[in-house]
């Protein structure tokens, strides 16, 4: 899915990776500035002031979260919770193929308990 | 055989494009590739020239005027091994106005040519002819020099590039409401490629998938040549960023080129510079490029699979 600039995270907007340090993230920053000044070769023609301004205003609200350890690691945890979560185990898997459902650990149905409960046989098995 | 398809563009004129060409078809067929070198600059051809050969027939306008059968028996021998040319025309007027039949007739014949890397050399400007070329190439690399005009050019090209991946893209899918938004806003009303995109995604979401499907397989490359200091080298990658953001396409930067004056005396003396200089950095860094995206498995594919080319315009 294409990200527009309001939605690149700190990270994205500097460059650098998660795992970035201190020095990197300043690195990045630097870049960032170069990349996005008024006199930059890189941006003529194709942004406009507007857009300059709107970037140029992340990139430092980027730097000024990510300098500080403490928000840094308020921000890395608000990224945690806002990125999609997978359960381990599926319990209703509706689109998967048939052979993933064969593959999946038999789990017994309703009517399979009450026999079980009932009845002293072991259930057929399938 | 499999066969790859480089094309060397960019919308100004005097980066380099031929001579970063010719020292790409020199450098592959100096690893025992075949390669062949196709002059595409159907406006003013001079590629045999960096190679020290003069003009002459056959050459791309004798198969054109069907003068010859196929393509492949236009291509002549360069005094290099490994390395084959295919002449511009100097019949310059009727070719560079080249109609929509003949340039499906060319394209596949290029596709059905015998040689691992085929070169093309593509000329100046954003016309259909030369956006085709370079979109049927894969790896397609655009030729930047540290300059306004230049840097100005690229992006035109770029967006130019984009603007016709998405018409084949929307014809292909008969998407033609999109199409005709994407006319009327841009061309019409001058708003920027990257507002249309806003404008488009923030109306409905599905169009962002639509746009990303349609853009993912435009990968071009990047080349900054005649950089003179660091500053210039780290250009090249802002350029690149600044297009994955604003022009949503992963421009993969394949590094700079440094500025030489030997390039010009080279010229002079009809002598390829690549081969006289060696050990030159500039040399050095067209052989990392080359090499970087020879062995890539991401270019292998020659034409992206949802690019193709109509039969009428």
């Amino acid at each position: 899915m294409i990200k527009r600039i309001e939605d690149w995270n700190c990270y994205e907007l500097l460059n650098v990776e998660r795992t970035a340090s201190k020095e990197e993230i300043w690195e990045g920053y630097q870049r960032a500035l170069a990349t996005y000044h008024a006199d930059s070769l890189a941006t003529y023609s194709l942004v406009t002031e507007e857009e300059r301004r709107l970037i140029l205003e992340r990139i430092q609200e980027a730097y000024q979260t990510l300098r500080d350890p403490e928000k840094k690691k308020a921000y890395d945890l608000s990224l945690l919770k806002h990125s999609f979560y997978y359960s381990p185990k599926a319990p209703f898997r509706k689109s998967v193929r048939k052979v993933e459902i064969e593959e999946a650990a038999h789990k017994p149905g309703f009517w399979e308990k009450v026999r079980r409960l009932f009845s002293r046989r072991e259930p057929p098995s399938d | 055989m499999d066969t790859r398809i480089w094309a060397v563009g960019g919308g100004k004129g005097g980066t380099g494009k031929s001579f970063v060409s010719s020292s790409l078809g020199l450098h592959l067929a100096s690893l025992e590739r075949d390669v062949l070198l196709i002059d595409a600059d159907l406006g003013g051809p001079n590629l045999h020239t960096l190679l020290g050969m003069r003009n002459g027939h056959p050459d791309l306008g004798d198969f054109l005027t069907n003068k010859l059968p196929t393509l492949e028996e236009a291509a002549v021998e360069t005094p290099f091994r490994g390395l084959r040319i295919i002449r511009g025309t100097e019949n310059i007027l009727f070719i560079a106005n080249l109609n929509h039949y003949k340039k499906l007739r060319l394209l596949r014949q290029i596709r059905q040519l015998g040689a691992q890397d085929i070169i093309l050399d593509l000329g100046t400007g954003s016309s259909f002819n030369t956006l085709d070329f370079f979109l049927s190439a894969n790896p397609g690399i655009v030729v930047a020099t540290p300059e306004p005009t230049a840097i100005e050019n690229s992006y035109l090209f770029l967006k130019s590039c984009i603007m016709r991946v998405l018409k084949l893209y929307m014809d292909h899918y008969r998407i033609p409401d999109l199409h005709q938004k994407m006319l009327d806003q841009i061309e019409k009303n001058s708003q920027s490629l990257y507002s249309f995109f806003k404008s488009l995604v923030d109306a409905d979401r599905s169009y962002g998938t639509i746009l990303y499907r349609a853009l993912r397989n435009f990968r071009p490359c990047l080349i900054m040549n005649k950089a003179r200091d660091e500053r210039d080298v780290l250009l090249g990658r802002s350029v690149a960023d600044v297009a994955r953001r604003y022009l949503l396409i992963d421009l993969h930067y394949l590094g700079a080129i440094p500025y030489d004056e030997r390039v010009h005396s080279s010229l002079r003396s009809l002598r390829p510079f690549y081969l006289d200089h060696k050990d030159s950095a500039a040399a050095k860094a067209v052989r990392e490029a080359a090499e970087e995206l020879a062995y890539s498995v991401e270019f292998s594919h020659r034409t992206p699979p949802e690019i193709r080319f109509p039969e009428g315009r």
